[in-house]
Formats: structure tokens, sequence, C-alpha cells
């Protein structure tokens, strides 16, 4: 149990940024990117084609996430200029069956060029033992990364006025744009972080289990039923709901079965809409 | 200081205020009355970059800022707020303030202008603007605004859903403002209360401006003491 608990803290923290990094383009007036594990995906496919030309695991990285970080902008100048000029429901729904068209073709283009790339990066050094547990170098690499992370974010929204400013453009554009906020650039902004995040997401993954090139739409699935149940919008809520999910995933998967599991998180995201319908950590609208 | 020749706004084609022509020089208070629907809000709006006007052209301190984002006039020296206020519900009132200096860093001495004018903001430094009254929340949308050391600011009804008490507080606050020097621009429907504040005013009617003249000499009116005041 213990085993499965602490596996799920590992994969806990990780769900938590990837759900972060869909909150925040979702805060954008609803703009619901559903091509959001795609740009994970290709991240790590960037990383591991560069490792296969050369380049050392920790430049690898970087690139990858470079690469996720440029898809968001490209998406963010093209595809959603035409979501961003409608308001309210009209801006869910295109974005959404843009995005899921753009997670298409990424798909197939994926599947077309790559079938068989996947990245796994292995993480030298002896597994630690942590409450009786041993604990593989990999896991306790990728959750380092997850938890800086969270941190490093946390930071950058409370207390930098560009963190702020990223806030309030959530919170009231209109508010933002009187104080002299470029929503464009705020926009912008946030797609490339987003981007980034799923490319970190991505490599962190691929530290403890190989991230294989049609694992986009599953990627998505998980930031979604997280975001859920930790509240749109909300940092803290998605590093809560990110462990909590992470402890179910993994303790579902080894009493009842892998099978389950995925039926057993949308059970959790259902529950909490039917119980608290703004999430954890959610703010009522 | 401003200069609004023929404007012409609305929404999705249609206008809603036609060939509007208003001037505000610097060190005045101007108002305009007009009762609910006469396009006071549409035409701040167009004025101060939050709607693209269909004509006519908007001169601050004779720049052509017709075109131009409010984003940007915030920079050039006009603050505006909103009567909706559009305040950051999940953000303290600090950060509201830190917020109203943006890009810059807050300047300590604006700050504790608008802590002076609004004790009640200084008390509740770290209060959430989703969690505050309606009186509360106007003076963190005044105070926001002053932030960014504005040459004009434009307040857009800011008595809506104030109680009588407050709303004579917050044009006490305004009046403060004005003889630090602030040029100000009021739209108000408790005509009133802006009289007495004002220099100047301006009646619009059906998106057009029907009459202007001096406070006292509106106030005089018999158009405007049946409308607004009424006296019949």
């Amino acid at each position: 149990m213990t085993a499965a608990i602490l596996d799920g803290i590992v994969l806990g923290l990780q769900f938590g940024i990837l759900a972060v990094g869909l909150t925040l383009v979702y805060g954008l007036g609803g703009v619901l990117n559903l091509a959001y594990g795609h740009m994970a995906v290709v991240a790590a496919l960037v990383v591991s084609l560069t490792m296969e030309a050369g380049l050392p695991a920790a430049g690898a990285v970087g690139v990858g996430l470079f690469a996720g970080g440029l898809f968001g902008l490209l998406l963010n100048s093209t595809l959603l200029r035409a979501v961003y000029r409608l308001r309210g429901e009209a801006r869910v729904l295109l974005s959404l069956l843009l995005t899921l068209g753009v997670a298409f073709v990424v798909d197939g283009l994926l599947l077309w060029r790559y079938p068989t790339e996947a990245l796994s990066l292995h993480i030298g050094g002896d597994a630690v033992e942590i409450l009786g547990v041993p604990i593989r170098s990999g896991s306790l690499l990728a959750s380092g990364i997850a938890f800086f992370a969270f941190v490093a974010l946390f930071l950058f929204f409370r207390a930098t006025t560009l963190g702020k400013a990223v806030r309030s453009i959530i919170q009231d554009e209109e508010g933002a744009r009187l104080v002299g906020i470029d929503p464009n650039r705020m926009r912008t902004l946030i797609l490339v972080l987003s981007g980034m995040l799923a490319g970190l997401v991505a490599v962190t993954r691929s530290m403890t289990s190989p991230v294989t090139v049609t694992q986009g739409i599953s990627f998505t699935i998980f930031a979604l039923i997280v975001t859920v149940v930790g509240g749109l919008g909300s940092v803290a809520g998605a590093f809560l709901a990110g462990i909590l999910l992470g402890i179910v995933n993994t303790v579902s998967s080894f009493y009842i079965g892998t099978f389950l599991t995925y039926i057993i998180l949308l059970g959790a995201a259902a529950l909490t809409i039917l119980l608290r319908p703004s999430g954890l950590l959610g703010v009522p609208e | 200081m401003l200069e609004v020749r023929s404007l012409s706004a609305g929404y999705q084609g249609n206008d809603v205020v036609h060939d509007v022509s208003i001037h505000v020089e610097e060190g005045e208070a101007v108002m305009i009355i007009g009762s609910n629907g006469a396009g006071k809000t549409t035409l701040f709006r167009a004025m101060c970059g939050l709607l693209r006007s269909s004509s006519g052209e908007v001169l601050f301190s004779g720049e052509d800022v017709s075109r131009m984002p409010a984003q940007k006039l915030v920079r050039r020296g006009i603050g505006f707020v909103p009567a909706e206020r559009h305040l950051f519900p999940r953000m303290t009132v600090q950060e509201h303030l830190a917020l109203g200096a943006y890009p810059k860093r807050p300047d300590p001495e604006t700050r504790s202008i608008v802590f002076e004018l609004f004790p009640r903001l200084g008390e509740r430094r770290r209060q959430r603007a989703g969690t505050m009254s309606g009186g509360e929340q106007q003076m963190l949308a005044v105070g926001r605004a002053l932030m960014s050391r504005p040459r004009l600011l434009v307040l857009d009804e800011p008595t809506t859903g104030l109680a009588p008490k407050l709303a004579h507080e917050a044009y006490e606050a305004l009046g403060v403002l004005r003889r630090q020097g602030l040029t100000l621009l009021v739209a108000e429907q408790q005509v009133p209360l802006a009289m007495a504040f004002s220099d100047r005013g301006y009646v619009l009617e059906n998106g057009v401006i029907e009459l202007e003249g001096g406070s006292q000499e509106l106030a005089d009116d018999p158009r405007v003491r049946r409308a607004y005041l009424g006296v019949t």
C-alpha cells in the first residue's frame, strides 16, 4: 500500500503540472485545447530525435521544451486568432473543434512518420529507500522536477508583476486592459508556457516509463480530469487534485486492475462535478 | 486636454451614439448626464479605446487617439473607471494597486495618496476584491485607476449601486482629487450630486448631445429640472 501511495504521489505531481498548462489556457475566456497532450508528445519526440542526433540528454530536453513552447506559439498566432474573436460558449466550442482537428492531424503525421519512436530517459543511480519502499532514481528526479516547477509557478504568479498580469487577464480581461496590459501579449505568453509545461511533463514521464507518439490523447484526458477535480484556474487546486488522483490511479491499478483505472478516474471527476461543481479549490462562477 | 469630434459608435453596425462632440479642459470637472440607455457608457467605451468608433475622432493633448486601444491610452494618461468596475475578483487590494501601476513598479507616494483618500483600502490591503462591498469595490476601482497617475480620470456612473451616504462620500473623494489638480469627466444619473460637483456639463439623450453649459445654467434649465431633478 505504501508503495502504491508513493508511486501515486510521483505520478500525481506530474498530473498536476500537466493540468496547470491546460487550465491556464482555458482561463483565456474558455479556450479548451484538446491538442494539449499532443504538445507533450511532440516535445517528447523532439527530445528523442535530438538525442539520436547525438545531443546530450540535458541539451535535448532544452530543445524539446523549446519545441513545446513553439507549438503553443504557433497555435496562438494561427488558429486561436479566430477563437479569440468569439466570446462565451462560441469560444469554447470553436476552440474545442479546431484543436481537436489539430490533434487528429498531429496524430496522423506522427503515426505516418515516426510510428515506433518513443522517449525513455534512463536515469542512473541506485534506488533510494523512503518509508521502507525503494524508489527508483528516475521517479525521484521526475518528482523533484515537478515539485520545483510547482514552486516556480507559484512564485511567478504570486510574486512577480508579469505573473499577476497573467492572472489578471484570466480574471477580467477588460480590467486588465484598463491598467495597460496587452491581452495579445499575455495570450502568447500563456500558450508558450502551456506548451513548455506539456513538454516538461512528457520529459519527466519518460524517466519512469516510455512516452510513445500515440499517447497524446491520454495526456489530454488526464489533464482534463485533474483540472475538473482541482478547479479551473487554480494552480494550488491542480497540485492537490494531481496528487489525489495520482494516488487513486496507482492504488486502483494495483488492487483493482489497470483496465478500470480510467473509469475510476472519470468517476472521480463526475463525482466532483456533482458535489463541488467548481472543483476542490476552484472559484464558483 | 480632451476633444471628441463628431464621434459615432455602437455595436454590430448599429450606432448608439451619434455625432457627439465634447471637450474637457485641463483642471475642469465635466459631467455627462443622461438617463439609462442614453449612450453614456457607449460614448465612454469608444473614447477610452474599449470599443471601436464608427466615425469621428478623439484627441488627447493634441494627439489623435481615436484608434488607440485601452491598454495604450492608459499610458498616455487617461484613467477609466467603468460602471461595472472590472476588478479582479481573486486578487487582493494590494495586488490591484500594484497592477494599476503596470508595467512600472507601484509608486509608494501614489499609493499613500490612495490610502489617504480611501482609508478603508488601507485597512483591507489583503482582502480579495470579490469579497468586498459595492462601496469598497468602487473605491478600489478608483484607486487602481489612480495608480497609473492619470492626467484625466473618466468615471462611468461612480455611484451605481451605492447607498445615498456612500454616493456622497464618493463625490467627496472626487472633490479631493479635483482640488489636487486632476481633470475629471463623469457620467452620472444622480444628477444633483454631479451638478454640485462639476463646472460644466452635457445632457446626452438617445445618443445625441441635447444640451450643454455651465452646471448652474443646466440646473436652471426647465427641461433638466423636469427630467432629472424631479421638479415640475
